[in-house]
């Protein structure tokens, strides 16, 4: 692909996909930073006047807001963060390292038969909303109802079926000689993965890693519906910021939102270059 | 010597003459008692002790069964599973359970709209995590068919909180539509939602001539739905970002503006046979004045919310609001009103021309939170006898000015003998208005499926308001999906539910509406 230069109609395109992709993110950081005043005012602020970290303050410390005469936040966001980095760090590396296997043993091996992966895929093909309440069912009578072990087997069971296929496209993209040399100088089949295969689809790895993560770590129904008091993690307490004295918590709301923000990005700054060539892997059919 | 001790010795001591009316009444007020309150005491034929003993009765009596049953508790906690934002009427009394009882109040926070979903939930997960749980009157109905919450009414009959006492308790026909299914007891309803009428009142004083040179009557809080048109209409001035009324078209809560104006023309929601009758003459007038009044509403009116209508109002952005008592307060607080406190006026919802000439004054008792008992509580009396303290006429009128809740009045005692510190929330005009609405509302659909009902109901007027459908075809496939629904849930069920609630619809309901015929 030649390096040529950037057309105007294109840059436009280019600044109209980033203001659009940006705005949300602008919108969401400066309504975190505005007082209650300004969370709804008419004519929107679009940036405050006197910005203030009282919302992100009051995510640890209900009581914060009453400065400006607004109450009934009833508990910290402590909790909620705490479980989804808990519950999405678990279950990715699970749903990653078990997609992982399956996706070799798919590729390489035809495990399980040439109907595996639709099977797999089979666990996606239904609404969640059709399987919460079995699963609500099932967990209370096995005592895993508000547990983070529950949520977390859940976040695995429904991520494993992308994990397994985005991992499975990025295996079969490495030539099989390659694995088949490894193993004629002497290495176990294990090995050849560990130390040819996995390098190979690196770029892949990462980006399903970082998809999964993004899966688990904005999933709100499960976490809705098997949470009562033990678990809870961020978009259930997002939900929550409601009280009868100021409505919607908008500015509280978007500060928890920020703060959610902030896992991904630094994980997708630390991955970028992997990222790009995992976005791409395959796309170029041999 | 506890408060309570010395309010029974006070009026012991005025039963046998020692002291003075007067000298009781000043008793009365030094112990905090309101003086509606002392009066209804002093003017008992009870006698005071007797009516002392009638009106704190519920509240003792709870406490008594909250004792008793604490003490054999092997759980000490008891946990509430509420909406987010409600918490703010029961954290007051947390130490005194956990100090006097020994027993934690913990609470579960569910958003609004969720908390039914998670009662449903309850029923099939039978956690026991919740002990009381505070749905609106429209859950009971699934609720009790699914097994998930008690049938009170042995409780209440043992412990009697006075649910349908004259002078205190919760006032007719909302203690019997918000609390009972099938004519049993299902919940304690601790919230009087209704929606009532406000206004400006510095804007009636200001226009009150050019008003009336221009209409031929004079200018007050509109009377009738016509007058409500005419005075939205005069008011509106958009160039000034004022409008005419703030009513909401917005999805979940535009089926109460309709369902509203349907009561006003006499209209229930079936039959005496189930069958939908919103798909009438008079449902398609009710659409076509919404539809006349979009011309007057504020531009946010198709994405309102109960907190974005309620702060758009108290910024001083119209002339008129649809409001549950809450936005009364709001509007009252000069921090939420800071435009609009201490200039409200408000009224009963309008009324309207029946054929006969009459004029139906008809109310709307919408949401309206309760507390129920869970079927797998480990301690479900206790539950219950939290429930009956709470919304005993005392502490239930010491629970509804705390600010951070739902709570609004709906004893008779709240608005009729109101507390100082009730009358300082809401001042005495508006709790009379709040008692006169109250008297000729109309439920929800608190029925089996009732969310269902409203959702399939809501869905079509919304159409119809965006002029996606016209009226005629929003209400004929709001009507099917009904029809679906009775069909689905079982026809004689609902019907028995309806006839119920038929049943105690306040008389001008019954009669405009025919209802008087069916039960």
């Amino acid at each position: 692909m030649s390096d040529r230069p950037l057309t105007m109609p294109l840059a436009l395109v280019l600044a109209l996909a980033v203001i659009v992709t940006l705005f949300p993110v602008f919108w969401i950081v400066m309504t975190a930073i505005k007082p209650p005043t300004d969370w709804n005012a008419v004519p929107a602020i679009w940036v405050p006047g006197e910005p203030t970290l009282v919302n992100f303050r009051t995510l640890f410390d209900p009581e914060a807001l009453g400065v400006y005469g607004v109450g009934g936040v009833s508990e910290a966001a402590t909790q909620a963060v705490f479980g989804s980095l808990l519950a999405s760090i678990v279950a990715t590396a699970l749903s990653v390292g078990i997609g992982l296997a399956a996706a070799i043993a798919i590729s390489r091996y035809s495990g399980g038969g040439r109907a595996t992966p639709l099977v797999i895929l089979s666990g996606r093909m239904f609404p969640p909303a059709a399987i919460a309440v079995p699963f609500v069912i099932i967990f209370s009578t096995i005592g895993l109802i508000d547990t983070y072990f529950g949520l977390i087997a859940i976040y695995i069971a429904v991520t494993l079926p992308f994990s397994t296929w985005m991992l499975k496209s990025f295996v079969d993209e490495v030539p099989k000689e390659v694995e088949e040399a490894a193993m004629i100088d002497g290495m176990t089949r294990v090995k050849a993965h560990l130390t040819v295969t996995i390098p190979l689809i690196k770029g892949g790895l990462f980006a399903t890693t970082l998809f999964i993560f993004i899966l688990n770590w904005s999933e709100f129904l499960f976490a809705l519906v098997l949470s009562y008091t033990t678990i809870e993690t961020i978009p259930v307490r997002l939900a929550k910021y409601v009280t009868a004295t100021a409505g919607t918590l908008y500015g509280v709301q978007a500060a928890l939102a920020v703060l959610a923000m902030i896992p991904l990005v630094i994980a997708g700054f630390l991955i970028q270059n992997h990222l790009a060539r995992g976005m791409t892997f395959g796309a170029v059919k041999r | 010597m506890s408060n309570r001790d010395k309010l029974q010795s006070e009026a012991t001591k005025l039963d046998v003459g020692s002291i003075s009316r007067r000298t009781f009444m000043s008793r009365m007020a030094a112990l905090g008692v309101s003086t509606a309150v002392a009066n209804f005491i002093v003017q008992s034929p009870l006698g005071a002790s007797k009516a002392l003993a009638a009106i704190a009765g519920p509240e003792e009596r709870a406490w008594e069964l909250a004792k008793e049953m604490a003490a054999k508790a092997e759980k000490k906690t008891l946990t509430l599973l509420i909406p987010t934002g409600s918490i703010g009427n029961m954290t007051p009394y947390v130490d005194k359970w956990q100090n006097e009882l020994g027993i934690a109040l913990e609470f579960i926070e569910e958003p609004d709209e969720v908390v039914h979903t998670k009662g449903m939930q309850e029923a099939v997960a039978k956690t026991g995590r919740y002990d009381v749980m505070m749905p609106t009157a429209m859950s009971y109905p699934d609720w009790i068919d699914s097994g998930v919450i008690y049938d009170l009414t042995e409780w209440t009959e043992t412990y009697n909180p006075e649910l349908f006492n004259p002078d205190f308790g919760v006032v007719f026909p909302a203690s019997h539509h918000a609390q009972l299914y099938n004519g049993r007891v299902a919940g304690l309803l601790n919230d009087g939602d209704q929606i009532t009428l406000i206004g400006r009142g510095d804007y009636i004083e200001a226009k009150a001539k050019e008003f009336e040179d221009k209409f031929g009557y004079p200018l007050t809080m509109p009377k009738t739905w016509k007058q409500y048109y005419e005075i939205a209409s005069f008011m509106h001035d958009p160039e000034n970002n004022f409008f005419g009324s703030l009513e909401y078209r917005s999805r979940y809560y535009v089926k109460w503006m309709f369902m509203q104006r349907l009561m006003s023309k006499g209209r229930l929601y079936f039959d005496g046979d189930m069958n939908p009758t919103f798909n009438s003459d008079e449902g398609l007038a009710a659409l076509e004045d919404m539809l006349a009044m979009n011309a007057y509403l504020h531009p946010d009116a198709f994405s309102f919310t109960w907190s974005s209508n309620y702060n758009s109002f108290g910024r001083g952005e119209g002339f008129m609001n649809i409001v549950w008592p809450s936005g009364y307060k709001y509007s009252m607080n000069p921090k939420t009103g800071p435009a609009t406190h201490g200039k409200i006026a408000a009224t009963v919802m309008p009324s309207d021309t029946l054929a006969d000439g009459t004029e139906l004054h008809a109310g709307l008792f919408c949401w309206g939170y309760g507390y129920a008992v869970s079927k797998y509580s480990a301690n479900p009396e206790l539950a219950y006898a939290y429930a009956q303290w709470m919304t005993s006429p005392t502490i239930g009128a010491d629970a509804i000015p705390y600010l951070g809740g739902y709570s609004d009045p709906y004893r008779v005692n709240h608005m009729k003998d109101p507390t100082p510190r009730l009358v300082d929330t809401y001042g005495t005009p508006y709790l009379e208005t709040l008692y006169d609405n109250m008297v000729n509302t109309v439920p929800d659909f608190c029925l089996p499926g009732g969310f269902e009902y409203q959702d399939a109901l809501d869905k079509e007027i919304h159409a119809c308001m965006t002029g996606a459908k016209s009226p005629k075809e929003a209400l004929d496939d709001a009507a099917r999906s009904v029809d679906r629904i009775t069909r689905r849930v079982g026809r004689d069920k609902v019907k028995a539910s309806w006839m119920a609630l038929a049943k105690n619809l306040a008389g001008p309901i019954k009669k405009a509406s025919g209802a008087d015929g069916w039960v």
